[in-house]
Order: C-alpha cells, then sequence, then structure tokens
C-alpha cells in the first residue's frame, strides 16, 4: 500500500504494517523533547506522580531537556523551576541541556533529528526537526501522556504535499518563503496536517534553511511539516542520530489530501506586519516605516547563514545611533562558529548587542518593548505585546531585514547592502 | 454518548478569522494566574460590560482558524471561570483544539455557525445527532465528529482523568477504535 512519510514513520511506531490518514493509533514516540516551562513541565512531573503513581518514565533514554527560557534567570522563582528540573533529569537519568542554545536547534545538533523517527514536545516549533525528515509534533499538554505511558494516543495526520520550484533571488532568504506559503496558501491551509516540503528550491537551500520553514509549519495551520532526507542531511545525521533507523521517504502513489507547487521565482523579501503571522506583505509596502529596535535571534532565525548575511550587511558600516540591535545566535555552537568566522566582531563593530543563546528575546522576557515602541524581528510571532508593550508592533523580516533596517532606522531593503558585499567578494576572490 | 447537550446564548461572535485568543485578556494580562483577577480583565477591549452580562452555560462564536498564534490558556480559563461552557467556530487551529480538549473544554466546529448566529442567539449543542440548533430560527448545521481521544477526553472532563480510565481499563492495547 502507497504512504506518505507520516503514515510510514507511525506505522513503524504504532506497531503496524501500515496506517491511513484518519486512523486512531497508539503510537510510541522515539523522543519525547520539553523545555522547562512553568505550568508544562513542572506540572507533568508533579501530575505523573501525584495523579497516576508513575515515578520513573519509562525508557528515560527516549527523553530529553532544556533550559532555553529564562536564561539567565531573573528571579530566585525562575532558578528555584530550573532546579526542579535538574533534580528530576537526575533523579529519572533523563538528560538536561542548559545554556547549549534553543532546544529545538540543539536537538537537531545532538542527533534527536533522527531521518525517520517520531519525536514530541509540548510546544510545536518542533517541527524544525522535519528538515531531517524527522516527524516531530508539538502536542500541548497531551505530552504527558508519555510521561505516564510508553505510547500516545494520536490520529494519523492527512499530508499536503508542497513543491517549491523555480530559483530564489539574491537576498531572499528562507524566512521570506516560509511566509510567502501563508500569503499564497492561507493561514489555515494545512490545518490538521503534515506538511510534505520537496522541490528544487528545497533540493538547493541548507539544511539551516530548512529548519527555518519547517519550524514555522504551525502557521500554515499544520501539525508539523517535514523534507524527505538527502545527501546533506543524511550527512548531517550520520554520527550524530541517536538511534539506528532507516530513512523514510514517500512512496510516488502516496495518497495525499492536497498537491499544491508554489513558483518562489518573483519572490522579494517580505515582512510580516502586525497583528499576527497571517499578515505577509512585500517588505515595499513598508520600507521607509520607522523601527526602533532590531532582533536577530529564536528558532526560526539566528542561525550561521542568518549571521553571514546580517554581517555582510553590517561590514564596516555602523548601525543608525539610538537604534537597539539584538542579535542572538540559536545555540552556542552556532555563536562559536561565528566567532571563528569574525562574524561576532563584525556585529560588535557595527554597533550590535549580542548575547548568548536564549529564547527570552523572542517573547519579551529581556529586550522589552515599552508604548509605542516598533522592531524588526527574526522572532517566531508578532502578537502585538508578545515583545513588551501591548501597544509596540513587532514586524518580521529576515536577518538581513533586520540588519539593513538597523542601519537605515527604518524597514530598509537589504539587498543593495548585500549586493555590495558580493562584489567585494569577487574582487577579493580575483585579487587572490 | 454520555456527554450532556449544551444549550446558551452565544455571548460573543469573533467575527474574524485567525482569531488570537490571547486578545481576549490583553496580551499583557497573559501572565496573571489568579482567576479572579483574569476574569476581571476578560473582553474589556471588546465589552466592558462582558462579565456581567455574561452567564452560566452560554457559549462563544468563531470564525475560521480560531485560536491561531501561539494559544495560551489564560483566556479560556478566564472564559471558563465566569460560566462559558464552550465555543463553536466555523474551524479551530490545532494547537488551540488540542490544548483547550485536553481541558475539557468542549470545542465544535461547525462550518456555517458564524453566518447563522447573532449575539444573545440561543444555540443548542447535540453530542449525539452531532449538530448545532440554532434555537430561534430552528435550523441545524451538522458538525465534525471527535476522534475518540477528544470524544473521551472531554466526556471525563479532562485529559488526566480520560487517561487515567484508559490506562486503568485497556491495559495499552491498540488499535483505538474511531
Amino acid at each position: 500500500m502507497p504512504q506518505t512519510m507520516t503514515e510510514k514513520i507511525l506505522a513503524r511506531v504504532a506497531g503496524r504494517p501500515s496506517v491511513r490518514a484518519g486512523e486512531e493509533v497508539l503510537a510510541r514516540p522515539d523522543f519525547v523533547i520539553a523545555y522547562d516551562f512553568p505550568g508544562y513541565t513542572d506540572v507533568f512531573f508533579k501530575e505523573a506522580k501525584e495523579e497516576f503513581g508513575v515515578d520513573k518514565v519509562s525508557s528515560p533514554e527516549r527523553f530529553v531537556l532544556f533550559i532555553d527560557h529564562m536564561v539567565p534567570a531573573t528571579a530566585p522563582k525562575e532558578e528555584e523551576l530550573h532546579k526542579v528540573t535538574r533534580q528530576w533529569g537526575k533523579e529519572q537519568g533523563v538528560p538536561v541541556h542548559e545554556r547549549e542554545g534553543i532546544g529545538h536547534q540543539v536537538s537537531a545538533e545532538l542527533g534527536y533529528a533522527t531521518p525517520g523517527a517520531f519525536a514530541v514536545h509540548f510546544d510545536g516549533h518542533v517541527s524544525q526537526l522535519g528538515a531531517f525528515g524527522t516527524l516531530a509534533m508539538g502536542a500541548r499538554k497531551s505530552v504527558l501522556e508519555t510521561f505516564v505511558s510508553e505510547n500516545m494516543a494520536l490520529t494519523v495526520p492527512g499530508t499536503v504535499k508542497i513543491e517549491l520550484t523555480g530559483t530564489l533571488q539574491p537576498g531572499v532568504m528562507a524566512r521570506d518563503v516560509f511566509h510567502h506559503m501563508v500569503r499564497v496558501l492561507g493561514p489555515s491551509s494545512c490545518r490538521f496536517k503534515v506538511v510534505e516540503l520537496c522541490g528544487p528550491v528545497i533540493d538547493a537551500m541548507s539544511i539551516e534553511g530548512r529548519q527555518t520553514i519547517c519550524g514555522q509549519a504551525m502557521f500554515l495551520g499544520a501539525t508539523t511539516m517535514l523534507i524527505a532526507p538527502d545527501a546533506k542531511t543524511l550527512a548531517y545525521a550520520e554520527g550524530r542520530s541517536k538511534i539506528a533507523l532507516d530513512p523514510v521517504y514517500p512512496d510516488a502513489d502516496a495518497v495525499y489530501d492536497r498537491e499544491v507547487t508554489i513558483d518562489v521565482s518573483a519572490l522579494a523579501p517580505i515582512v510580516v506586519a502586525p497583528p499576527s503571522p497571517a499578515n505577509t506583505r512585500d517588505l515595499s509596502e513598508y520600507a521607509g516605516l520607522e523601527v526602533h529596535t532590531g532582533y536577530l535571534g529564536s528558532c526560526a532565525s539566528g542561525r550561521l547563514e542568518d549571521l553571514r548575511a546580517a554581517a555582510d550587511v553590517l561590514r564596516g558600516r555602523r548601525i543608525k545611533p539610538g537604534f537597539q540591535l539584538h542579535v542572538v545566535p540559536t545555540s552556542q555552537a552556532i555563536m562559536s562558529q561565528a566567532a571563528r568566522e569574525g562574524l561576532i566582531s563584525t556585529l560588535v563593530d557595527a554597533g550590535a548587542f549580542i548575547s548568548s543563546s536564549s529564547c527570552d528575546y523572542c517573547y519579551g522576557r529581556i529586550a522589552t518593548m515599552t508604548d509605542g515602541q516598533r522592531a524588526v524581528s527574526t522572532g517566531t510571532l508578532n502578537t502585538p505585546g508578545r515583545m513588551g508593550s501591548a501597544d509596540s508592533e513587532i514586524f518580521i523580516c529576515n536577518a538581513a531585514v533586520v540588519a539593513a533596517s538597523a542601519l537605515e532606522g527604518c524597514i530598509a531593503d537589504p539587498r543593495p547592502y548585500l549586493a555590495q558585499a558580493e562584489q567585494a567578494r569577487a574582487l577579493e576572490g580575483s585579487a587572490a | 454518548m454520555s456527554m450532556p447537550n449544551l444549550q446558551g446564548r452565544a455571548a460573543w461572535i469573533f467575527k474574524e478569522d485567525d482569531f488570537d485568543i490571547d486578545l481576549i485578556v490583553g496580551i499583557k494580562n497573559i501572565k496573571i494566574t489568579d482567576i479572579h483577577e483574569l476574569a476581571a480583565v476578560t473582553m474589556t477591549s471588546y465589552d466592558p460590560d462582558f462579565a456581567k452580562s455574561v452567564k452560566k452555560g452560554d457559549l462563544l462564536v468563531g470564525g475560521h482558524n480560531f485560536g491561531y498564534g501561539h494559544p495560551h490558556y489564560p483566556a479560556m480559563r478566564a472564559m471558563r471561570h465566569l460560566g462559558v461552557a464552550g465555543v463553536i467556530a466555523e474551524s479551530f487551529s490545532p494547537g488551540f483544539f488540542r490544548g483547550e480538549i485536553s481541558m475539557g473544554f468542549p470545542l465544535i466546529t461547525c462550518p456555517g455557525i458564524r453566518e447563522l448566529t447573532a449575539r444573545w442567539d440561543e444555540l443548542k449543542v447535540d453530542w449525539e445527532a452531532s449538530t448545532v440548533t440554532h434555537v430561534a430560527s430552528g435550523r441545524q448545521l451538522p458538525f465534525e465528529r471527535l476522534s475518540s481521544v477528544e470524544r473521551g477526553t472531554l466526556e471525563a472532563g479532562g485529559f488526566i482523568p480520560y487517561l487515567k480510565a484508559r490506562l486503568a481499563k485497556q491495559g495499552e492495547t491498540p488499535p483505538l477504535t474511531a
């Protein structure tokens, strides 16, 4: 029976020869991933023990916890939460990774993004493990089920196949591609579905770009998104993967709920204007609008190619006086590599404020905006108030747009700066 | 199905698609945990008298993709405290849907409901027939059936009691039947 990637992966973890979209199954996740956050992990620990009498999770080697929110702590009760998490990990034999970066990224670095694996989290942005062909779902508080039993009940989702064709123009990044998909298909177009993403644009795209796109799946309404592994992702996974699995590919005659093709050749950089991720606009519509602060980071962006693009824009320049530019590499490994490449000094010399990896900028816990302020951001979400005052605004865009806007103090097109950087590189190349 | 049918007035119609439910309490209030404090700020930017006019058993009506964004729990916690018994919408965003069903809070996906309903109209949800009835006009709309887990969770009054019962009963024998 022909199957989608999702059907194949869920059939294996449900112990069945095959499953069909719409069937309810009990599936055994290969990995249970979470970060500590009040109301989630602390509650799971407590409920597992007190409500279910479960003192030990089953197969603790499947579990991994991250401390990436409230890092560093700013109040004793935050540090108390982290303490509880560390203690729980110790008791259970579950690794707790802290200060290594944003868990969704570090999960990939550590090998939890095993091609063909099934992973669950309470947070839907875990979908970015789909860049490696991992089926990774956010299940909110139902993740509790994995803390008290081996399996998790779920309905096998149908799949929407999206093929991206054409060639991306210079200065157009993965972030633009994702929000363009929302613009073309609509923010509820893939509700409760898995998106299988493919096509020449994806083939040519970096792993980092694929993580960016897959991580935002929820804003298409999707349960998750994934990409069939290729040489790039298999090479990344080799030596990292936590478990030995055969990679999974869709059958040629798999049954999809819908198949769409989007040509991205004409795409130019976008911004996502307030009040929601449903509002993708051409950058040109908002060019010149005054902005006061910029955030380059988050699980959705803040990887090396984002830092490189920002450095290309900012090299040898200074950001506008008074503008606050926060750069937060997605993981410490990325931070370290960026330092080796000289990107950190380029960004600092231009006036950027650089922090070690943390989720906290994305939701306004630090670098908080006050009334009337406006940000350009590569964070996940632009709901008014997410980065501070309910009377502040967030424009989501790619990393190069954040950098160009920091230079000009208003929403700005990075392409002229990127073209200059490209020219300078070409000159250097010919001189050598 | 052993769940009692719902009957109540449409206490508010969220006409917009992709509605971000954090706006119900106001983004700046989503960290409030005290339920009375939370209830006091609920819907204030839509109707300052909402808390006074809503009564036990009332329902909310929403558009397409209701709950889009990062759906935090305080908004519906506050609504439940004020007596709201469920939401009927054109469709729901998956994260919101999973999260609130696991709280044991009925969400009913019912295409056509937004057009059919004006504020304070009486609506009736019949679980057995899978229909929503607009009481004044007698018009009926079918709603999408729930999965067995979703149905079980609502019947049990939340995910924890549901899971306890299921684990006790079956010793985890797949397959589940729809």
